[in-house]
C-alpha cells in the first residue's frame, strides 16, 4: 500500500516544478557482484525456468556488464519435514551462453539438473544458492512462495497525473489467512508491490496508470508473483530507489541488499555473522516463486 | 494525582511567593494599546531613565512597575510608535493605561529616541526575535501571498528544506521540534499546500515570536524552537475591515466594537484558488485550501478580561477524484486574564486543537482518516514582586489522543477491510516557575524550573517483544528487521504503560557592558514527548505523531547560547552576536525501507539515536529611519547519529550492530552552512516603499548514487552512507514595490497595490536531483528539478 500513498506527495511539485538534465559527477565505489535470481514458476510447466543472471555494479553512467567468470554455482535443496532438513542434493549451474551472464542448468551433467515443479509443489524445501566467484563464496536461501491468478484485467478510461495516461484496472482474490505479499510486473520495469494488510481475504481491485497511452493493437501483459515479507521489502526499496528519490519529501536513501550474503569466512564456529566485515557484501536476490499472467489487447482507437 | 517527591517541594513556593521587604515602594501598572483601535500592544518598555530601569508588556499588553516613592518620567515606546512622555508621582498603587499614537503617517520628522537605551539589552532573554505582522507583509514572497513561516527564515538560524516543502528548521533542529502556539494553542502543521504557505493569515497577526534557545522554563514539550504567534483580538474603537485580492489567495478580515472600548470581536477568512498549480491539465484536478479566524474579546472590567479565539484550516487536493487529500487543523481558546493584584497577574487558558488528516484512493478503493487530538488546561501567572524581580509560574496538563488511522473501503465494491489502527492516548503535565531576576544594574537573570511528567496510557492492543526489542538484527545480512511479536495486550486507558518525568532547568543571564551593550548566556534543557513520524527531508502532512512509551523514549535536548548585544547610534541599528551548542538524545530514526504510513506497530522501525548542532548567528538590524531592514548569517553544523546496539548472538558472541551509516554522524537533511539573509525596506514617500530580499545558502545534503545495477528490467541506482553530497548553493533575490493609493478626501476606502518579483534573476535552483533512467532513451540520467523560476505577481489590498 505504501508506494501508492507516497507516489502522490511528489507530484504537487512536478505540476509547477521544471526540471533540467544535468551534468554531475557520481561517485565510485569498488565493483559488488549481483545476482538477479528471481526464478518464477509457472506451476503448469515441468521443471523450473532457473536462469541466474549474474552482473557486476558500475559507476551510474557507465554501462553494466556480465559476469562471465563464476567458478561454481549450485543449488542445494534441503527437503524439510516439521522444519527438520531429512535429505538433500544439488543442481549445477552453469553460463550456456558464453558472455551472457545467465546461469542455467548444467546440461553437460550426466544426471539432470533441471528441478522439476512437483518437486517443489509436493515438499517443503529450503533452497540455497551458493556461487563461488574470484575465490569468495556466496549465498542466498529461500523458500517457494505461491501467487494468485489476476481474476480480471480490463482498460479503464481515468487518468491521474496526466492526461495522456493509460488506467489499467486489475482484480484478484487475496489468499485467506496467512500475511500475503504480491508483486506486480506490468513490463518495462514497472512493478508494484502490495501487502494485503487492508484487504485479506477479499478480492480485491485496484488500477494501475501508465504514463503514455499504449500502443493499440498491441497485447499488455500483466503479471503477479508471490512474495515474502522480504521480498516484498526488498522490490518495495528497489522500485523507490529506482524512481526519484530526493527531494523535500524523499525518504533516505538506503544500500538496498537482498538475501545474498558473503560467506567465504563464516565458519559456523567462531565466527558466524558478518559484523566483522560491514562492507563487504553481494548486491540481489535469490527467490523461487509462483507467477500467474494475463494478457489484454488494447483495442484500436476509434 | 500524586505528585513526586520534586514537585511537592516545589509547589508551596509556587503558590504562595514570597514576599520581597525594603523600603516603601508602590506599583504602577496597566495596559498599554494601540490608541487607534485598542488593540493591545505586547513588547512595549515602560523606561524610567532616572532609575535606569523599566518594565515591558507581556503578552495581553500588561505592565506592572513598582518603584521607591518618588517622582519618575516615564518613557513609553515602541517602533513606529511616537513615544509618550509623563511624569508619575510614586505615592500610591494606580493604574494607568497607556494609548501610543501610530507615527506612520508623519515620517518626514522621523523622531529619533535619544540617549534611551532598548531595555532588551539589559534583559537576559536572548535568541528571540520579534517579527511584526506589519514586517511580515513588506517581505517579498513567491506569489505575493505574505507569510509568517517565509519571514521567519530570513532570521538567522531559522532554515527550510526549500521552496515548495513545508516547516522550518530551527538551530539545525528538525520540524517537528518547533513548538508553534497560535494564541496559545498548539498547532502541529503550519503549512498550507504542502508547504506552498503557511497555515496564518497575516491580516489576523499580530505578533510573531520565535525562541531559538534561551527559553523560559513557562514553555516545554518541544526541544527546538517555540514560534509564538499572537492574533489580534479586534478594534474596539471602530468598525473595519480590511481584504486583499492576490494571484493565489483572497482575503477579508472584519473587526470591530461589540460594546465600544470593552468588547470586539474580529472574523477573517482567506481562501485561494481551486485549481492552484493545476491548470496545465485538462484533466479534473483541485489543489485549494481556507482558514478562518476568528476571536472575541470582552473586557469585563479592570481585572478581567476574556478572550475566545479559534481557527479552522483545511487544505484540500484532489486528482481527478481519484486521489483525495484532506487536511488541516482547529482549535478553540478560552481565556481569562485576572488581575489578582496590580502585581500578580494571571490567565487560565482551557484549549482544544486538533490535526485531522484525511486521504481517499480511488483505485485502490482505499479510505484513511487520521488525526491528533488534544485538550489542553493552562494556568500561568506572572507576579511583579518588584522592579527587580518578577516570579512567572504555572500548570499545564494535556490529554492527547492520537488515532493513526482508520482505514475503511470507500466504496462497496471495495475489497477494503475497515480495520482502526490502534489508538493511543497520553497525558503530560508540567509545572513551571521562572524568576527574572535584576541582581545589580549590570547583572540580570532569569531562571527557572519546568517539571514535566508524561504517562503513556493504556490502549487496546499493545505488543509485547521477547527481551523487549521490537527491533530485529541480522547478523548476516546486517539488516534490521521487524521483529514478532509474542504477545498483545490490551489495557485499560486508565492504566499507564509508561511514565516519564523530567526537570528541565533553564538559565539565562544578562550583563551589561555598557548603555548599549550587554553579553548574555544561557542553558536551555527541554524534553519532548511527541515525536512526529517521518522519514522525508521536509514532514507532509500525512505525517503522524506518536507519543513516547515503552519502545520510544522522549527526546531531551541540552543548548547553550552565548551572545554579544549591542546598540548603534542610540538603537537606529543593532547588532546580535550568538554561538549556540546543542544535543538531543533520543531522537529517532528508521531502519532502512521502514513503512511509516498506516503501520500499527511503529515500534518495530524505530532506532534510537542522537543529533547536535553548532553555530554562530549574526544578526545587524536597522531599526529606523526611511531605511530598514536586516544582514542575517549563520554559519552552522547539525549532524545525527545513530549508533548500532549491542547485540548477542546465539554463538555467545557480542556484536556491534552497524546503525546507521556505520555509527558515524553524518549530515541531517537540513544541515546548511552557511545560510545568509538581507533583507531591506526603503520608504520612498508616503506612498510607496520599496523592499528586497536576497538569500544566499550552502545547498543542502542529498545523495549521490555510488553505483548502479539492475534486476529484473529495474535500472537501480544504489547509494552508500546517507547525505554524503550536497545540492548546488541557493541563492535568489526578490523585490517588491507597496503602492498605496492617494487617499480622496471623502473616500472611505483606503488601497494599495504589491507588485512583487520573486526570484529576480531567474535562477534554476535545485531542489531536488534524481538519478533515473530515461525512458525514451534507455541512457542513465541526473534530472534536477526546480520549483520556481522568475514569479512576478501582483496583490491588491484594501481596508475601509
Amino acid at each position: 500500500m505504501k508506494p501508492l500513498l507516497y507516489l502522490a506527495l511528489p507530484l504537487i511539485l512536478l505540476t509547477v516544478a521544471c526540471e533540467t538534465v544535468i551534468e554531475v559527477d557520481t561517485p565510485s565505489e569498488p565493483a559488488r557482484l549481483v545476482v538477479d535470481g528471481i526464478i518464477r514458476v509457472d506451476t503448469t510447466a515441468d521443471f523450473l525456468p532457473i536462469a541466474i543472471k549474474v552482473t557486476e555494479t558500475t559507476n551510474f553512467f557507465e554501462e553494466v556488464q556480465p559476469v562471465s567468470d563464476i567458478e561454481n554455482m549450485v543449488i542445494i535443496l534441503q527437503v524439510l519435514e516439521n522444519g527438520v532438513p531429512t535429505t538433500s542434493f544439488s543442481r549445477a549451474l552453469a553460463e550456456l551462453e558464453q558472455g551472457s551472464g545467465i546461469y542455467e542448468p548444467d546440461p553437460t551433467f550426466d544426471s539432470d539438473q533441471r528441478i522439476s515443479v512437483r518437486t517443489v509443489l509436493d515438499n517443503d524445501i529450503l533452497f540455497t544458492l551458493v556461487i563461488t566467484h574470484r575465490g569468495r563464496r556466496y549465498a542466498a536461501q529461500t523458500k517457494y512462495v505461491p501467487a494468485v491468478q489476476i481474476e480480471n484485467l480490463t482498460l479503464g478510461d481515468k487518468t491521474l497525473f496526466n492526461p495522456d495516461e493509460t488506467e489499467v484496472v486489475v482484480r484478484y482474490r487475496d489468499m485467506p489467512e496467512v500475511d500475503n505479499y504480491y508483486i506486480f510486473d506490468f513490463g518495462s520495469g514497472n512493478y508494484l508491490a502490495t501487502e494485503d494488510t487492508f484487504y485479506k481475504g477479499q478480492a480485491f481491485e485496484f488500477s494501475y496508470f501508465f504514463d503514455e497511452p499504449l500502443q493499440a493493437g498491441s497485447e499488455l501483459e500483466v503479471r503477479v508473483f508471490g512474495a515474502d515479507q522480504s521480498l516484498f521489502n526488498y522490490m518495495n526499496l528497489l522500485v523507490q530507489q529506482a524512481g526519484d528519490q530526493n527531494g523535500p519529501f524523499g525518504t533516505p536513501v538506503a544500500t538496498v541488499r537482498g538475501n545474498l550474503f558473503e560467506v567465504t569466512d563464516l565458519d559456523n564456529q567462531g565466527t558466524f555473522d558478518s559484523t566483522n566485515t560491514p562492507l563487504v557484501f553481494p548486491l540481489g536476490y535469490f527467490a523461487i516463486v509462483q507467477e500467474f499472467s494475463k494478457t489484454l489487447l488494447i483495442p484500436n482507437a476509434d | 494525582m500524586s505528585y513526586p517527591r520534586g514537585l511537592r517541594v516545589i509547589l508551596p513556593f509556587l503558590l504562595f511567593p514570597i514576599m520581597l521587604l525594603g523600603q516603601q515602594r508602590y506599583t504602577l501598572s496597566g495596559t498599554i494599546s494601540d490608541a487607534g483601535s485598542n488593540e493591545t500592544m505586547i513588547g512595549v518598555s515602560i523606561l524610567v531613565p532616572d532609575l535606569q530601569t523599566g518594565a515591558i508588556t507581556n503578552e495581553y499588553g500588561f505592565y506592572s512597575l513598582t518603584l521607591p516613592e518618588g517622582n519618575y518620567e516615564l518613557i513609553i515606546s515602541a517602533l513606529g510608535f511616537r513615544d509618550i512622555r509623563q511624569t508619575v508621582n510614586f505615592n500610591s498603587n494606580q493604574r494607568l493605561d497607556f494609548g501610543l499614537e501610530s507615527e506612520a503617517e508623519q515620517l518626514e520628522e522621523v523622531v529619533v529616541t535619544e540617549d534611551v537605551e532598548r531595555l532588551d539589552i539589559r534583559q537576559p532573554q536572548m535568541s528571540v526575535t520579534s517579527l511584526k505582522a506589519e514586517t511580515i507583509k513588506n517581505i517579498p514572497v513567491v506569489l505575493g501571498e505574505a507569510d509568517v513561516i517565509k519571514s521567519i527564515i530570513l532570521l538567522p538560524g531559522v532554515t527550510n528544506a526549500g521552496e515548495a516543502s513545508s516547516g522550518f528548521n530551527v538551530r539545525g533542529g528538525a520540524a517537528d521540534q518547533n513548538l508553534i502556539l497560535l494564541d496559545e494553542a498548539t498547532i502541529f502543521n503550519s503549512s498550507h499546500l504542502f508547504g506552498f504557505f503557511s497555515v496564518f493569515n497575516p491580516d489576523a497577526i499580530k505578533d510573531v515570536k520565535l525562541f531559538k534557545g534561551g527559553i523560559p522554563s513557562r514553555y516545554g514539550g518541544r526541544v527546538s524552537s517555540v514560534l509564538e504567534i499572537f492574533q489580534k483580538e479586534g478594534n474596539s474603537k471602530s468598525f473595519q475591515m480590511n481584504g486583499g485580492i492576490g494571484l493565489v489567495a483572497s482575503r477579508l478580515l472584519a473587526e470591530g466594537p461589540l460594546v465600544k472600548d470593552r468588547a470586539a470581536f474580529l472574523i477573517g477568512g482567506r481562501g485561494s484558488y481551486a485549481h492552484l498549480f493545476l491548470p496545465l491539465f485538462d484533466i479534473d484536478n483541485r489543489a485549494y485550501f481556507y482558514d478562518l479566524n476568528t476571536k472575541l474579546n470582552y473586557r469585563v472590567n479592570d481585572r478581567n478580561n476574556l478572550y475566545l479565539s479559534g481557527y479552522f484550516g483545511r487544505d484540500l487536493f484532489s486528482l481527478s477524484d481519484l486521489f483525495v487529500n484532506t487536511y488541516g487543523n482547529a482549535l478553540v481558546n478560552f481565556r481569562w486574564n485576572h488581575l489578582f493584584s496590580d502585581r500578580l497577574f494571571s490567565n487560565l487558558s482551557l484549549i482544544y486543537s486538533d490535526f485531522y488528516y484525511g486521504l481517499e484512493l480511488d483505485f485502490v478503493g482505499f479510505e484513511w482518516n487520521s488525526g491528533i487530538q488534544n485538550f489542553n488546561l493552562k494556568y500561568d501567572l506572572k507576579h511583579y514582586l518588584s522592579d527587580t524581580f518578577q516570579v512567572n509560574f504555572g500548570m499545564h496538563n494535556t490529554y492527547y489522543v492520537f488515532n493513526p488511522g482508520k482505514i475503511s473501503p470507500n466504496s462497496p465494491e471495495s475489497g477494503i477491510v475497515e480495520e482502526q489502527l490502534t489508538r493511543k492516548f497520553a497525558n503530560e503535565n508540567a509545572i513551571y516557575v521562572d524568576l527574572e531576576h535584576t541582581i545589580s544594574p549590570k547583572l540580570s537573570l532569569e531562571y527557572g524550573l519546568r517539571i514535566s511528567q508524561f504517562n503513556r496510557l493504556g490502549q487496546d492492543a499493545f505488543y509485547v517483544y521477547e527481551n523487549g526489542n521490537p527491533v530485529d538484527f541480522n547478523p548476516f545480512s546486517l539488516v534490521y528487521q521487524e521483529a514478532t511479536p509474542i504477545d498483545t495486550l490490551s489495557t485499560s486507558r486508565s492504566t499507564t504503560l509508561k511514565k516519564f518525568l523530567n526537570p528541565e532547568p533553564r538559565i539565562s543571564l544578562s550583563w551589561t557592558l555598557n548603555n548599549q551593550s550587554s553579553v548574555k548566556a544561557s542553558f536551555t534543557r527541554m524534553a519532548q514527548y511527541l515525536h512526529l513520524l517521518s522519514n522525508t527531508s521536509s514532514p507532509t502532512p500525512l505525517d503522524v505523531w506518536t507519543p513516547s512509551g515503552p519502545y520510544v523514549k522522549p527526546q531531551l535536548a541540552d543548548q547553550f547560547a552565548m551572545g554579544y548585544f549591542r546598540d548603534l547610534d542610540s538603537g537606529t541599528y543593532s547588532l546580535e552576536s550568538e554561538v549556540f551548542y546543542k544535543e538531543v538524545q533520543n531522537r529517532i530514526d528508521y531502519i532502512d525501507g521502514a513503512n511509516l504510513i498506516a503501520n500499527n506497530a511503529i515500534e518495530q522501525v524505530i532506532l534510537n539515536g542522537q543529533a547536535r548542532a553548532y553555530g554562530w548567528e549574526l544578526l545587524f538590524r536597522k531599526n529606523t529611519g526611511r531605511l530598514t531592514g536586516w544582514l542575517a548569517y549563520t554559519l552552522a553544523k547539525s549532524e545525527q547519529q545513530t549508533q548500532g546496539r549491542q547485540t548477542l548472538l546465539s554463538n555467545g558472541r557480542t556484536v556491534q550492530e552497524p546503525g546507521i551509516n556505520y555509527g558515524a554522524w553524518y549530515s541531517t537533511p537540513y544541515d546548511k552552512r552557511h545560510d545568509l539573509a538581507l533583507y531591506g525596506r526603503f520608504q520612498v514617500n508616503d506612498r510607496l516603499s520599496l523592499n528586497a530580499n536576497f538569500i544566499y545558502q550552502t545547498g543542502q545534503p542529498t545523495n549521490y548514487p555510488v553505483g548502479q545495477f539492475q534486476f529484473e528490467g529495474l535500472v537501480v541506482p544504489y547509494y552508500g552512507l546517507r547525505n554524503q553530497q550536497r545540492l548546488p548553493n541557493y541563492h535568489r533575490m526578490d523585490l517588491s514595490a507597496t503602492l498605496q493609493k492617494k487617499s480622496k478626501p471623502g473616500k472611505r476606502v483606503n488601497g494599495e497595490w504589491v507588485f512583487s518579483i520573486y526570484n529576480l534573476y531567474n535562477r534554476y535552483n535545485a531542489a531536488s536531483i534524481n538519478f533515473r533512467q530515461n525512458q525514451d532513451t534507455g541512457q542513465n540520467e541526473a534530472v534536477r528539478t526546480s520549483i520556481f523560476g522568475i514569479v512576478p505577481a501582483a496583490t491588491y489590498n484594501f481596508k475601509f
